[in-house]
Order: C-alpha cells, then structure tokens, then sequence
C-alpha cells in the first residue's frame, strides 16, 4: 500500500460534553478509493470538517504527506492538492461550470464533463439545474482542478442509479490515474462495489474492516439499520 | 478523464492569479454587491453628517473604516451562507485575500466622491 497523503490521526472532538469523534482515524491513500462508512449522525460529515478546518478537534491531528498540518484550512490544503466536496451545495448559482473553470487555470475540463455526463448543461447558471445535475457539476469542478486528494462527503447522495455509475466511474478513473479517494457514504452495497478500503465510523471511533467485499454484511456490521 | 495513464500530479493543484480573479464572473459578482453597499452607506453616512452639519460627502478615514468593515461583514456574510467559501477555498483562495481588491475600491471611490463633491 502507497503511503497516505492526508490522514487525520486520533481525532477527538467533543461538544457540549458530548463526544462526537473519539480516537478516530482516516486516511487518504494514492491510487485507492476509501470509503468512510456509518449511519446517519455517526460523524462522518464531522471528520471532514475536523480535516478541512472547519472544526477545530480537541485532540489529534491532521497530517499531509506525514507533514503535521498545525491548522488546517481549505485553502492551504487546496493548494497542496486537496478538492473537497461537502454535503451542501456550494458552487456559485448564478454562474455556468464554465464560469467556474475559467477561475481556474486548468483548461482540460473536456473530458471530464464527458465522463460525467454534464456536457448538455455546461453553459446553463447552477441554480437553474436539478439535485443530480447540480451535484455531477460540483464534482466536474473538483475533478477537473486535478486534486492529489479528492474528499467527498456523499458525492451518490440524490443522484439516479445511471448518475451514480458515471459517479462511481469517474471515481474509479480518479483512483487510476493516482488519485487519493476518500469519501462518505451509508450505501453499503454501493460502497462494497466502488471502494478499495472501508473504514466504518459509529458513535465517533473508526475501525478498517478487512475482507468487506467478501464477508456477508452482518458479520462486520452487526449494528447495520437494514 | 483521462485513463491513458497515472499522471503526474504537482503538489500545488489550485492556482488562481491576481489577475485572473479580478477578470472573473465571481469577483465582478461580489463587486457588484460591494459597490451598492457602498452607496447605501454613503447614503446613510452624508444624511448623518448632514444632520450634524459635516460635510456630508468628505473623507474622514476612521468613517471609512467603519463603512468598509459594514460593506465587506454583508459580503462575508453573503458568501458563507452560500457557501461559496468552500468554492473559494476549493480554488485556493482565502477570502481576506479574495476580498482584499474591494477594501481598495472602497477608499477610490469614497476619495473620488470627496473631491468631486468638494
């Protein structure tokens, strides 16, 4: 396995008194698409924040190519490589995705507006597209920034079943090409067919699970709302 | 996307350059929003100043400072409730940074208004 490009180690956060990640641990590994995996309220979301710096932790740390990151933010990550992709929208609702390209200086945007099936509305303002169109269009824009590391908070959420293949396509293209993948999800089924590795989170602690491509569901997630 | 192979990938992915930012669709958004905020608070600063019987339309830095800070919380505020911080930062940008150019839109403007209105 290539070494980890962002990791966030022993994270602890607790709010009001209330634990919401405990120890908990995830990484971002070059060339591999890792699933961070629970129910609703496990804190998922949470931990993205914790690595983007939008929530401070308690304890822990979040580290880039093993280098500690002493505070972290979206755009010092950014600028190392880090696209992420939160559980809202947040592109610019008054502006095209090529508005959006042009403040980029990447120009090869082509393919992968193909690849994700967004060339039909690519001229079209974001707050004129549907859920699913919105959200293909949030991910072209990440994509198409060539990230080292790509952090999704349910990237599948509202799309439909064709969607979610050019999604999980585009996710595995990434992953070919070197790309570290990391992102949420409370599919299984979904994660079993897209993800390399799979971290479940419950109740803030995180755990890898071995073999989950192949062990029935109940035998590694007994807790699981089926 | 491509699949031809494993691509050099450059520790430095988002690079957005002055000039660009200043020519984007974006920016000029935010300075759209800036400029009609500065002129409601040059509104509302001369009707005091007038009340008071200041001149309303001079320069007075420390005035200027406290309508700036008015007119760049609104857009701040603006920008976090649509999130457009996370597209910002997905882009590199820091919004001090981003917003940096509009602080110096607001004193042209407040100091072309003082001399003409002088």
């Amino acid at each position: 396995m290539n070494a980890p490009i962002l990791t966030g180690d022993s994270i602890t956060l607790a709010l009001g008194g209330n634990a919401i990640l405990e120890s908990a641990y995830v990484d971002a590994v070059a060339g591999e698409i890792t699933a961070l995996v629970g129910r609703s309220g496990a804190g998922k979301t949470t931990f993205f924040k914790v690595l983007v710096g939008e929530r401070r932790p308690t304890r822990g740390q979040v580290r880039w190519r093993g280098e500690r990151i002493a505070r972290p933010s979206l755009p010092l990550l950014a600028r190392k490589g880090l696209f992420y992709h939160p559980d809202r929208p947040w592109l610019a609702r008054h502006l095209t995705f090529v508005d959006h390209m042009a403040l980029s200086d990447k120009r090869d945007w082509h393919q992968v507006a193909e690849s994700l099936g967004i060339t039909g509305w690519v001229q079209r303002k974001v707050g004129s597209l549907s859920e699913g169109e919105l959200r293909l269009t949030e991910l072209a824009v990440g994509f198409a920034l060539q990230p080292a590391v790509a952090l999704l908070d349910e990237p599948f959420r509202g799309l439909e079943p064709l969607h979610r293949e050019q999604v999980a396509h585009a996710l595995r293209s990434l992953a070919g090409n070197g790309v570290a993948v990391l992102y949420a999800d409370h599919d299984v089924e979904s994660v079993r067919r897209t993800a390399d590795r799979l971290i479940s989170i419950e109740g803030g602690a995180t755990r890898l699970v071995e073999g989950f491509k192949e062990r029935p569901l109940h035998d590694w997630y007994h807790a699981w709302p089926l | 996307m491509d699949t031809t192979g494993r691509r050099q990938r450059t520790e430095v992915q988002a690079d957005v350059s002055v000039v660009r930012w200043l020519r984007s669709a974006l920016f000029h958004s935010y300075l759209r929003r800036f400029v009609l905020l500065w002129i409601a608070g040059k509104i509302a600063n001369a009707a005091t100043a007038s009340a008071i019987h200041l001149s309303p339309f001079a320069f007075r830095p420390g005035t200027e400072i406290v309508l700036l800070g008015f007119e760049l919380g609104v857009i701040v505020v603006f920008i976090k409730r649509n999130n457009e911080d996370v597209l910002l930062g997905n882009l590199g940008l820091r919004l001090p940074a981003a917003l940096a150019p509009l602080a110096m839109v607001h004193f042209v403007l407040s100091a072309l208004l003082a001399v003409l209105a002088g």
